[in-house]
């Protein structure tokens, strides 16, 4: 592109920018709502895969030991269990530590040694799978070790986490692919009004010699510009209000809202390339019609 | 030889054929008029030199360059060598007479100072100085022929192709627009000149190709035309 050109693309494009005023102004309002929707889904998602990695990572198998095994018996379960493929950590729990976490959830008025004798429960292991979906594996193996005589890892709940957690990101990839798709098809339909408001002179300048490109690049310069100012307002809205949640609210079903500045700000700028994108990209399939001269 | 139509035939998807079999040449430098009723084909064939349309069968060279094997990129260096003149204008009603000159020669990515000297110079040759600042729709007929013409010059093409360039105008001021195209055509630059207005061929006593439901039906050197 030269840049004497370049000069009269620009020009050309704020020209029928400001011919079109009012088309321009309803594009530029559809991109920012649908980004903001866009944003908002991805906020959405991003947060709720925190919270799904956070219960995925509370998922963990618990292995209950015999009662009489003695402590260098006790290690060497231990040392089996790390000995497993995709085993993170491996924690003992005695009984006495359990049953102290067992009196403290009934509470003080409750003295639950007094009501059952002497103390029930065995010792255990909480095993944390480096990935949450191998426990159900890890917890066959387990089982299968000498000294352990159950293993708990909360069969049937797990797995139905696992759908519920899987079904939620298909959703909301699927929800934001249907809104950026509508932002496109808004976008190519103001520029192909745009276009066919001038398409006697694109079809002269075809006849004169013009490029195809030379036509092309006012009406880019168009839809990129509707489509950045428009994800622009959005980001600005988005981040206004997601910041004041952060600051308000600052958790939701009793985790943190994702508020770390470097993953925020690299949403809001992707936020902001999709917005050119789309403009690109709407514009793309609005104008080779016109160029077919 | 500067345009070469080989056995060409056009017919359109809707079935219509609007060329049929046309072979002829046309020499660097010649005045030539293409006769026939409408729908006889002339536009058709104007479409097909600077490849508006491609031909359904045969071989077209302009410059001694097949067009009808021209890659899509290069089109618009060809159309660059052609001149077109339309019945209605075709002047962008928003720019002046200067612009819309000016315009012809931006589109192809002349530099401000080439246009800074063509312009004026086109204007002159039209005879439309004074008229500079003018929009399209303060001028006479002829004269935004005039500027129609100028701007199919400014880019200096080898052939002007002008495509019923008199039928909105009256006898006169045809007449003078005819003159016009003379001039250009002593200057050099080959002169194609689709038309139905018979004085005019007359008067002109030029070579006449006749179309006639597609096909060319004559081929005479001055003036003289069948139908």
């Amino acid at each position: 592109m030269k840049p004497a050109n370049a000069i009269y693309f620009i020009r050309e494009a704020a020209q029928s920018l400001s011919r079109n005023r009012v088309l321009s102004f309803a594009t530029i309002t559809t991109v920012a709502v649908s980004i903001l929707i866009l944003g908002i889904a991805l906020l959405m998602t991003i947060n709720a895969g925190n919270i799904m990695n956070r219960l995925e990572s509370d998922v963990q198998v618990i292995a209950f030991l015999d009662k009489n095994l003695n402590s260098s018996e006790i290690s060497a379960v231990k040392r089996n269990i790390e000995k497993i493929d995709g085993v993170k950590s491996v924690k003992f729990v005695s009984r006495d530590e359990a049953l102290k976490k067992l009196q403290e959830s009934y509470g003080k008025d409750y003295d639950l040694k007094a009501t059952i004798g002497k103390n029930p429960l065995p010792n255990t292991f909480d095993v944390k799978a480096k990935d949450p979906h191998q426990v159900a594996v890890i917890a066959t193996k387990i089982n299968k070790i000498n000294g352990v005589y159950k293993v708990n890892y909360g069969q049937g709940v797990v797995e139905r986490l696992f759908q519920v957690t899987r079904w939620v990101r298909v959703v909301s990839i699927a929800f934001i692919i249907l809104l950026a798709a509508g932002a496109v098809f808004l976008i190519a339909t103001t520029i192909r009004l745009a276009i066919f408001a001038r398409r006697k002179e694109i079809y002269l300048m075809k006849l004169i010699g013009a490029t195809d490109w030379f036509v092309r690049w006012p009406f880019f310069i168009e839809g990129m510009f509707m489509g950045i100012s428009g994800s622009l307002i959005a980001v600005l809205l988005l981040a206004l209000g997601y910041n004041s949640l952060v600051s308000r609210i600052g958790t939701i079903f009793f985790m943190p809202l994702v508020s770390d500045p470097h993953l925020l700000s690299q949403l809001y700028l992707s936020l902001i390339g999709i917005g050119a994108l789309l403009g690109m990209l709407g514009t793309y399939i609005s104008i080779n019609r016109f160029l077919k001269v | 030889m500067l345009v070469q139509f080989y056995n060409v035939s056009k017919k359109y998807d809707n079935g219509v054929i609007a060329l049929n079999d046309v072979s002829l040449k046309i020499d660097r430098g010649e005045f030539l008029f293409l006769m026939g009723q409408s729908g006889a084909g002339k536009s058709t064939l104007v479409k097909l030199l600077f490849r508006e349309e491609l031909p359904t069968r045969g071989q077209i060279f302009v410059a001694s360059r097949s067009i009808v094997r021209m890659k899509r990129s290069d089109i618009p260096k060809l159309r660059r060598n052609i001149g077109i003149i339309f019945q209605d204008f075709k002047l962008l009603e928003t720019k002046t007479v200067k612009e819309n000159i000016a315009f012809a020669m931006q589109v192809v990515g002349a530099s401000k100072k080439d246009m800074q000297v063509r312009v004026p110079e086109v204007i002159k040759m039209v005879g439309l100085q004074g008229r500079e600042d003018s929009f399209p729709s303060q001028l006479s007929g002829g004269e935004q022929q005039r500027v129609g013409i100028a701007r199919a010059l400014a880019n200096r093409p080898l052939v002007l192709i002008a495509d019923e360039p008199t039928g909105n105008l009256d006898l006169e001021t045809a007449q003078e627009i005819m003159q016009l195209l003379y001039d250009i055509n002593r200057l050099g630059t080959t002169v194609i000149m689709a038309t139905h207005a018979r004085e005019l061929v007359k008067a002109a006593n030029k070579r006449v190709i006749t179309l006639d439901k597609g096909k060319l039906v004559s081929d005479m050197p001055s003036g003289e035309y069948l139908l």
